[in-house]
């Protein structure tokens, strides 16, 4: 098939692995599906330390039940990207850890107490779900089946982080006012999430075209704000000033792009952020540390010891 | 969060709640501590399969935990009394469950797991008759989880002693945890322990499940050529335990840590409760 048969055909869920691709479409799915896949376990990696500091039991399991299914998310879609047949999920992994790899804004910022946790947990995965829900229509099946289960998954992780921020915003004084600050700190951050508008995204054009991408930037944010303003607003936020937001008659939004900052998400989009710089160099390192045990397994006819629940099948 | 079926703590008396109590911390404990360091390997285990393998044994673990505590609240504590603002020196979990992994040292995942997960094995089975109800009523829950966590150790076992630098780190791993290990089988304080049994809150003494679990655990290890660091014929005597047996509150300052540690966030935020998601968790 070459490009422009690609383009005619393209719509939800067209290609499989049967199909002979041009490499230029398999080359932009594997971008594409690598980010989210890399995304998926940075934000575990980011998340992680929260499983101690729960404080409850149940709030503990919730958590490690996230976490372990992030990892789980990311196993299938690294599947998904493997089927493309441009990369292997070894050297996915291996970019990730040599800080190639690129993933979300939001998980290069760190995470220090637990009134950030809704930031990530409700915000962010809302904002991942308005996002993901659209590509359950994307041109790569693999990538579509993936979203289904990662989708109804991710309705659970939104609710939990839902709970989570009531329970500060409904608590102690003290509590309120940390959910605050730290609103005001993310909030910018989770704007951003969808990267900059249209006019300046730079892959938007080609993943449209072929079918992997089903929306806009634009068009994603305004879904995500026409949602979640409501939704802060319920939980007793204030908005900051910044980023100005205009709220048009027609439910649209228009960002004030300028008081974002633009330096900083470019910075993070090269990988080049001090404290993501640490948290890839944390995960690279906690991965060379257990490098023995896949060396030790290698030509294992056994993949996976025993059996293994994956949180994503 | 309480137990469903009426709780027969009314029906016993100050030495006997006593005891019901101890046998519950130390099962609830180890639980609980062994879940926290398992989570400890989430998003740092060698392959994703393997994180979601054991982060799904911790899972399992951390649930028991809330079973056990949950027979605790039927004698009037509730979750912040046994973990958040509990005196740390009261916990009496075995301090094999709260020895800090090394980074990367996955052999000691393994081995700890075996180890622990045979004594598990063996400890349910010696409460599926106990004569206090509702400790008998959630062994067999417990149980059906408890099959797949040593499947998965002894599957990895076999694995890493099959290469050369597995088998030299899992050897390690042996000579370190072997005499921790040993404090799973140590009473909490030896008179209450005298009437764990004699009640049969728990069925076997403890001595006879050690040496249960020695008989399995010793040939099992010396069949993939490592060696045991036990005497010769066989006998425990306290010189083979480590200062610190955990079960009478004496435990290592990395416990001190993993307390503050879990403990960071119900303080940092001045809470007085603990959320409860799950209403009856049995």
């Amino acid at each position: 098939m070459n490009i422009d048969e690609v383009k005619e055909r393209a719509g939800p869920r067209e290609f499989n692995p049967g199909d002979d691709l041009p490499e230029e479409y398999r080359k932009a799915a594997t971008r594409m599906i690598q980010f989210h896949a890399n995304s998926e376990i940075m934000g575990a990696y980011l998340e992680r330390p929260f499983i101690r500091q729960s404080p409850s039991i149940d709030r503990k399991l919730a958590f490690s039940a996230k976490v372990q299914d992030e990892i789980g998310h990311g196993q299938f879609l690294y599947r998904a990207a493997e089927s493309l047949g441009i990369k292997t999920r070894e050297e996915m992994l291996d970019e990730l850890a040599n800080g190639k790899g690129k993933f979300l804004n939001c998980f290069h910022y760190p995470m220090e107490n637990w009134a950030e946790i809704p930031m990530i947990a409700f915000f962010v995965d809302g904002a991942a779900m308005r996002r993901q829900a659209t590509l359950k229509r994307t041109s790569w099946e693999p990538y579509a089946h993936a979203m289904d289960k990662i989708c109804f998954e991710e309705g659970f992780h939104v609710k939990h982080g839902e709970s989570i921020m009531r329970e500060l915003a409904t608590g102690s004084k003290k509590e309120q006012e940390m959910l605050q600050d730290a609103f005001d700190e993310w909030w910018p951050r989770i704007i951003q999430f969808f990267g900059p508008s249209d006019d300046k995204s730079t892959h938007h054009d080609f993943a449209a075209e072929v079918g992997l991408k089903t929306m806009t930037n634009d068009e994603l944010r305004n879904a995500f704000l026409n949602q979640y303003l409501p939704k802060a607003r319920k939980y007793n936020l204030e908005i900051p000033d910044e980023p100005r937001i205009r709220e048009n008659d027609d439910g649209t939004f228009e960002i004030e792009e300028d008081d974002l900052d633009w330096d900083e998400f470019f910075t993070i989009a090269k990988n080049d952020y001090e404290p993501g710089v640490g948290q890839i160099e944390g995960r690279a390192n906690a991965q060379e540390a257990v490098e023995w045990v896949r060396d030790a397994i290698e030509g294992d006819d056994q993949p996976t010891a025993g059996h293994t629940p994956t949180a994503a099948d | 969060m309480s137990s469903t079926a009426a709780a027969p703590v009314e029906d016993l008396d100050d030495d006997q709640r006593e005891a019901v109590q101890h046998l519950l911390y130390r099962l609830g404990d180890d639980e609980f501590v062994a879940a926290e360091r398992y989570t400890e390997w989430q998003v740092r285990a060698p392959t994703l399969e393997s994180d979601l393998a054991l982060s799904n044994i911790a899972q399992d673990e951390l649930g028991h935990a809330r079973l056990w505590y949950d027979l605790l609240q039927d004698f009037g504590y509730d979750e912040p009394d046994l973990l958040f603002e509990r005196d740390p020196e009261t916990f009496r979990h075995s301090t094999m469950t709260e020895l800090p992994f090394e980074e990367g040292d996955w052999s000691d995942a393994i081995v700890r797991t075996y180890l622990y997960d045979v004594a598990e094995d063996l400890r349910l089975e010696a409460l599926e008759d106990s004569s206090y109800g509702p400790i008998r009523d959630r062994v067999g829950k417990i149980q059906s989880e408890e099959d797949y966590h040593l499947e998965h150790a002894e599957s990895w076992l076999d694995r890493l002693a099959s290469d050369d630098d597995g088998q030299r780190r899992l050897q390690e791993a042996v000579d370190r945890l072997f005499p921790y290990a040993l404090t799973l089988f140590e009473p909490t304080d030896p008179d209450v322990e005298a009437r764990i049994v004699d009640n049969e809150y728990r069925t076997e003494p403890l001595d006879e499940l050690g040496e249960e679990w020695l008989s399995n655990v010793v040939p099992k290890l010396e069949s993939y050529g490592l060696d045991v660091p036990i005497s010769e014929d066989g006998t425990i005597t306290s010189a083979d335990l480590p200062p610190e047996i955990g079960r009478d509150g004496n435990h290592m300052d990395d416990w001190e840590s993993l307390y503050d540690d879990f403990t960071q966030t119900y303080r940092d935020l001045g809470r007085t409760e603990a959320t409860t998601l799950m209403e009856d968790p049995s």
